[in-house]
C-alpha cells in the first residue's frame, strides 16, 4: 500500500479477496512474532536455572537447591511483565493469542503443582504416594509436559518450528533422562529445554522479521 | 468497504477483539491522516467502534468490529466468492 490514492482505490473481486487473505493471516504472525521474544526469555530462564541448580546440587550433594525452581516462574514473569511493556503502544488481542496464554499458564500451574506435591510427599514418604510422585520421575515428566505445551501452541499458531521444537523437547529431554540418569546430571534435561526453547524463539523471530 | 485501506481496516479487525491506531497503522502501512478518515467513515457506517483514551500518559485510540461490521464483513466475503464463482 504506497500511497493514499492507491490505499483509496477500489479494487477487483479478486484483488479484494486475495487482501481478506493475507490481512487476516498477518494477525496470527503477528501474535507470533511477538511470542518469540518470551521464548528467548524463558528458554534463557531455563538454561541459567538449570545451570545453577545442577552446579548447587553437585557442589554440596544436596538436591535441596531443586526448591530455587520455585524462584524461576516468579523472576520469569515480572520480566515477562517487563517485556511486555513494550508492547503497550501497540497493542493487539485475539482467541489465538489467548490460547497460546492459557497453554502456559496452564503449563505453569501444572509444573508448580506437581513439584510441590513431589516435595511435601516426598518429606511425608507415603509409600504410594511416593510412587506417584517421586522425586526421581519429576524432571521427565515437567520435560514433557513441558514439550506438550510448546507443541500445543505450535498448533494454536500453526507454526511448524514450535511444534517440532517440542517435540524435540519433550522426547529428546525424556531420552537425556534416561542416558543420564536420577542425579544431578538431570538437570541437563532442562538445560536442553531451554537451549531449544531459545533456539525456537530466535528462529521464529527470524522468520517473521 | 470498496477501498483497499477500507477492507484493510475490517479485515485486520475481523482477525482480532481490539486493535489499536498503532497496529492498524503498522500493518496497513497507511499515512495517520489516511487511516483516520477512513477509521471515521467506517465508525459512521456503524462498522466499527472507536475508543479513545489513555494508557499511562500517552493517548490510545482502540478500535473493535462491531456485529454489524462483522455481518456486513461476512456478506462482503460471500458476495466476493459468488462473484469470482460465477466468472470462472
Amino acid at each position: 500500500m504506497e500511497n493514499t490514492n492507491e490505499q483509496n482505490r477500489e479494487m477487483t473481486a479478486q484483488e479484494s479477496l486475495s487482501l481478506i487473505t493475507e490481512t487476516l493471516n498477518s494477525s496470527r504472525r503477528e501474535i507470533t512474532r511477538r511470542s518469540s521474544k518470551y521464548y528467548i526469555l524463558w528458554g534463557a530462564l531455563l538454561t541459567l536455572f538449570s545451570l545453577l541448580v545442577y552446579l548447587l546440587w553437585k557442589l554440596t550433594e544436596k538436591e535441596a537447591w531443586c526448591c530455587l525452581w520455585f524462584a524461576m516462574p516468579v523472576i520469569g514473569y515480572l520480566l515477562a511483565r517487563l517485556l511486555g511493556r513494550k508492547d503497550t503502544a501497540v497493542h493487539v488481542q485475539n482467541d489465538v493469542s489467548r490460547i497460546t496464554h492459557g497453554i502456559w499458564t496452564s503449563f505453569g500451574i501444572f509444573a508448580c503443582a506437581v513439584a510441590a506435591f513431589t516435595l511435601i510427599f516426598s518429606m511425608l514418604g507415603t509409600n504410594i504416594i511416593r510412587t506417584l510422585f517421586s522425586v526421581a520421575g519429576l524432571s521427565a515428566e515437567l520435560v514433557l509436559i513441558f514439550g506438550l505445551a510448546e507443541c500445543a501452541c505450535g498448533v494454536a499458531l500453526k507454526n511448524w518450528t514450535i511444534k517440532v521444537a517440542g517435540f524435540i523437547t519433550g522426547i529428546g529431554g525424556l531420552a537425556i533422562y534416561y542416558i543420564l540418569g536420577l542425579g544431578y546430571e538431570q538437570m541437563f534435561i532442562f538445560t536442553f529445554a531451554g537451549l531449544v526453547l531459545m533456539a525456537t524463539g530466535l528462529l521464529v523471530k527470524r522468520q517473521y522479521r | 468497504m470498496h477501498s483497499e485501506l477500507r477492507l484493510a481496516i475490517m479485515s485486520l479487525l475481523a482477525g482480532v477483539d481490539e486493535a489499536d491506531f498503532t497496529y492498524l497503522k503498522e500493518q496497513t502501512g497507511a499515512t495517520s491522516g489516511n487511516l483516520s478518515v477512513q477509521i471515521d467513515k467506517l465508525s459512521e457506517a456503524g462498522y466499527i467502534s472507536v475508543e479513545k483514551g489513555f494508557r499511562g500518559k500517552m493517548p490510545r485510540t482502540v478500535c473493535r468490529i462491531t456485529p454489524q461490521g462483522t455481518e456486513a464483513f461476512r456478506a462482503y466475503v460471500k458476495a466476493l466468492r459468488k462473484y469470482i464463482a460465477a466468472g470462472k
